[in-house]
């Protein structure tokens, strides 16, 4: 009896995003015969005591954060499948599940913010709703038709899970994972066509070009498409990771077996692996998103860089700053739990040392608009000792630092127990230390001579300082991996007997990767300044200014906790109408097992 | 007390994120003030609308705010007093005023040495009566505010009577027309101009006749090989800054121009 119910409930849940979207296509339908009428909307709709421009934003930050997760998952699910398929470990295998279970009730959230963001724009923004879905109509049906397609993959794809459980029947499985990534990135590269469209219109656009003349691929297709497709695909397996990991966290701490917490102290692991490495990608991404708005509209990347968004990237480098931190040392707590690891321990201090300094000078501001009493203030233009940090030399060298370092820290972490049994042993650790100090000399070469020569050539410095680490990281982890081949184990990860605080960095992180989407988000939509498509279509409502760093930071937070407080209740139902499915870790590797066994990420 | 304690990590965390972002300078992005003037505007009403487009909607600190991009027109540069004592001294035979009115309406004139860009494309943005004020407010940092409320006015009328702009100039010689339409702040021809956009040296070996019209008439149709990186540069207003007869002359020009 109590099982029926719960499949009851589970299929309510489940169908309740498609039943959102067809209410959300149903009212778009009932519309169209006001507008055949000659029905002309009015321009803008008030929204009370935090006016439609506050609205909006809430619910397409909202949308945005449940979207990222529910993007990012899948990505991690079907790897992590794909692992138990191939090691025939089962509990990658139950991991996958555990995840895909996340996603499944995370689904109706975006399904309603999604929902509360149209109904915002149709009610608030009606003119400029009427402008897009002129020119995006029909990726706009497309996009409906394959959330149909991706919700009913989802559904088969978590509910087949025990069904199809062997043979090729889970290969067949494992085919709906990777067309479930197919139809979520899908969806996103639709979405953010119609967002990057209002930043980059086609340059045949003018305010003249009536929406019905925009031809449609030239807009879907613009110059800041691709750059945020990639920025985008990448940020939100960092953010669906660092979820993940808090979500870990959480079941850690109120963990009431010690198999429960050995289980989601490795799930914990995973998420931070996840997130962690992801972000070091992240930046490049980011470079180019950066060119492509400056090769769009100078102007625009001005105001990004050195307008009045200038400070914004202080506070970011603070962020990125505490990420690197957080994720370090979880990774160095985490050392306490695995034999072997004592003899990293004392390098520690000093990788801490270059994590600060690189963040440090990475959050140094320089080109600050100054009034003529601060510059006074400041005894000239730039800071008499911090100018000099505050250069692109300087802060792509400690960036550049700080992701070496996070490497090494990894790298450590995942040695800590093993005993290699190759006879070239020594040789290949003599090579990977070379590496890093060929790497790290590189980035230091060019961020010391980027001071000697002119501004347009030490731009072009930062791609050596990247290829050299980008390089060094992938050849030094070839070598780990061929050296480490059938490693002899110096004693069991001792998963679960990690100390509550190192969870409290998990929490950290998530909070701080929510938080930092939120203010690239303000970013991004920010920069376009009083026009709703920029240089096209203005905005002249009463809150066409773009408000200051410290309102956007109200908004964030704001939206933040928002939307916290649903993923913790969401998980908890989400609790109650399940088990959580526990994979057994504490036991799974033996001390006779090789060590790579313990931990194949 | 795990979950009060979960909590207060997350909320403080946050907090702490709130509390940076609004220690830090407060700098708002308004929307530049339309200006209705009448011609017995006074000076220091012309100056303060000035001050406000310059220190706000205008965006012009973004640049002249620094000493890296563009000279700072308020505290001095390379040692030569604020922008309303040098102003007048810096085009022989050019008074103050008409050097910053020229300045703004035809930027790439008297861009400094190592200059942004993007002031190229700055005064599309403004009306006649927010130049005059701009003007206005830099003469008054450390000179004389000689604009009257008969510029203003001019400006205003002239605005009305061409709002699609009419040509840009009158003449009828390819190289004037260039000039006058800026053609050469991108493109090259016999020395003259600058390097950014495909040159107009030996473009009629390059591409025909119909082929230049188009360029000019949808810059964005076609973008020539190996300057994809320049689409959406070119004004699109160029086409409704020429006669007929003056496209014409300059597409004959252009496909005149061997290798």
């Amino acid at each position: 009896m109590l099982k029926r119910s719960r499949g009851r409930w589970s299929w309510l849940q489940a169908s309740l995003p498609v039943a959102i979207v067809v209410a959300v296509g149903l009212l778009a339908i009932a519309m169209e015969p006001l507008a055949a009428q000659g029905y002309t909307p009015r321009e803008y709709g008030d929204f009370p005591v935090i006016g439609s421009r506050a609205a909006i934003w809430i619910a397409a930050q909202l949308h945005l954060f449940f979207a990222a997760f529910v993007l990012g998952v899948p990505m991690f699910a079907v790897v992590a499948e794909a692992i138990g398929i191939f090691s025939s470990e089962e509990r990658y295998d139950k991991l996958a599940k555990e995840f895909t279970r996340l996603l499944l009730v995370s689904y109706s959230a975006t399904a309603m913010w999604g929902a509360v963001l149209v109904f915002g724009l149709i009610t608030l923004y009606p003119g400029l709703w009427g402008y897009l879905s002129e020119i995006f109509a029909p990726s706009m049906w497309v996009y409906v038709g394959i959330f149909f397609f991706e919700s009913f993959t989802l559904y088969l794809y978590y509910y087949g899970w025990d069904r199809w459980k062997k043979g090729r029947a889970k290969w067949g499985h494992w085919g709906l994972g990777i067309l479930l990534n197919l139809w979520g990135t899908a969806v996103m590269l639709i979405a953010n066509s119609w967002l990057t469209y209002m930043m980059s219109p086609p340059a045949e656009v003018t305010p003249d070009t009536a929406p019905g003349m925009v031809q449609f691929w030239s807009a879907f297709a613009n110059a800041t498409w691709m750059p945020i497709n990639i920025h985008r695909f990448i940020a939100n397996i960092v953010f669906g990771g660092a979820i993940v990991g808090a979500y870990a966290a959480f079941r850690f701490l109120s963990a009431k077996t010690d198999e429960e917490r050995a289980h989601y102290d490795w799930m914990g692991y995973i998420g931070n692996f996840i997130a962690i490495s992801a972000l070091i990608v992240l930046p490049f991404a980011g470079y180019w998103l950066g060119r492509e708005i400056y090769e769009f509209n100078q102007q625009m990347g001005t105001t990004m860089m050195g307008g009045f968004m200038s400070w914004l990237w202080v506070v970011q480098a603070f962020l990125i700053g505490v990420l690197f931190l957080a994720g370090n040392y979880y990774l160095w707590v985490g050392m306490g739990r695995i034999p072997g690891a004592e003899r990293f321990m004392p390098y520690t201090k000093w990788m801490l040392l270059v994590l600060l300094i690189g963040a440090a000078v990475w959050a140094t501001p320089r080109n600050m608009i100054a009034n003529r009493a601060e510059i006074t203030a400041m005894g000239g233009q730039f800071h008499p000792f911090l100018g000099v940090l505050g250069v692109m030399s300087a802060k792509n060298t400690a960036v550049n630092f700080m992701i070496l370092t996070t490497f090494l820290s990894f790298l450590l972490y995942r040695r800590a127990n093993k005993k290699a049994v190759v006879s070239w042993e020594k040789r290949g650790t003599t090579i990977q230390g070379a590496l890093f100090v060929i790497a790290a000399a590189v980035v230091l070469f060019y961020g010391v001579y980027g001071y000697f020569v002119p501004s347009i050539v030490r731009i072009g410095f930062s791609v050596y300082q990247v290829l050299a680490v980008i390089t060094a990281i992938i050849l030094i982890v070839v070598i780990d991996m061929l050296m480490m081949r059938g490693a002899k184990s110096r004693g069991e990860i001792r998963w679960g007997e990690m100390p509550e605080r190192s969870q409290y960095a998990l929490f950290i992180l998530a909070v701080t990767f929510t938080w930092l989407m939120g203010l690239m988000g303000f970013a991004r939509s920010g920069i376009r300044q009083h026009w709703h498509v920029f240089e096209v279509l203005r905005d002249t409502s009463v809150d066409a200014a773009t408000p200051a760093l410290g309102y956007a930071s109200i908004v964030i937070s704001v939206c933040v906790l928002i939307f916290l407080s649903m993923v913790a209740f969401i998980f908890w139902v989400g609790g109650l109408a399940e088990k959580p499915v526990i994979s057994g870790v504490g036991g799974g590797a033996t001390g006779s097992a090789p060590a790579a066994r313990d931990q194949e990420i | 007390m795990t979950n009060i304690k979960i909590l207060g990590v997350m909320i403080g965390t946050i907090s702490i994120y709130t509390w940076i972002a609004n220690a830090i300078p407060q700098i708002e992005s308004v929307v530049p003030e339309e200006l209705s003037f009448s011609s017995d505007v006074s000076e220091a009403e012309l100056v303060a609308a000035g001050g406000e487009l310059y220190n706000g909607g205008a965006g012009c600190t973004t640049c002249h705010g620094l000493e890296t991009r563009a000279p700072n027109l308020l505290t001095g540069y390379n040692g030569e007093g604020t922008i309303g004592t040098r102003c007048g001294t810096r085009v022989p035979g050019q008074d103050c005023k008409a050097y910053l009115h020229e300045s703004m309406m035809n930027p790439m004139a008297y861009v400094v040495e190592g200059g942004f860009d993007p002031m190229v494309f700055q005064a599309r943005v403004f009306s006649g009566a927010q130049i005059w004020a701009l003007v206005a407010f830099l003469q008054d940092q450390g000179g004389v505010v000689t604009v009257t409320g008969a510029d203003v006015a001019a400006a205003a009328e002239a605005d009305a009577a061409a709002p699609a702009g009419g040509p840009a100039v009158a003449s009828t010689d390819p190289l004037e027309i260039m000039r006058g339409n800026l053609c050469l702040a991108c493109h090259m021809l016999n020395g003259e101009g600058a390097e950014l956009a495909p040159p107009f040296d030996g473009m009629g070996s390059r591409i025909e006749a119909d082929r230049i019209r188009r360029g000019i008439i949808d810059p964005g149709a076609e973008i020539a090989e190996g300057f994809d990186h320049l689409a959406g540069s070119m004004p699109l207003t160029i086409p409704d800054l020429l006669t007929a007869r003056q496209l014409e002359l300059l597409v004959d020009f252009l496909a005149g121009q061997g290798g």
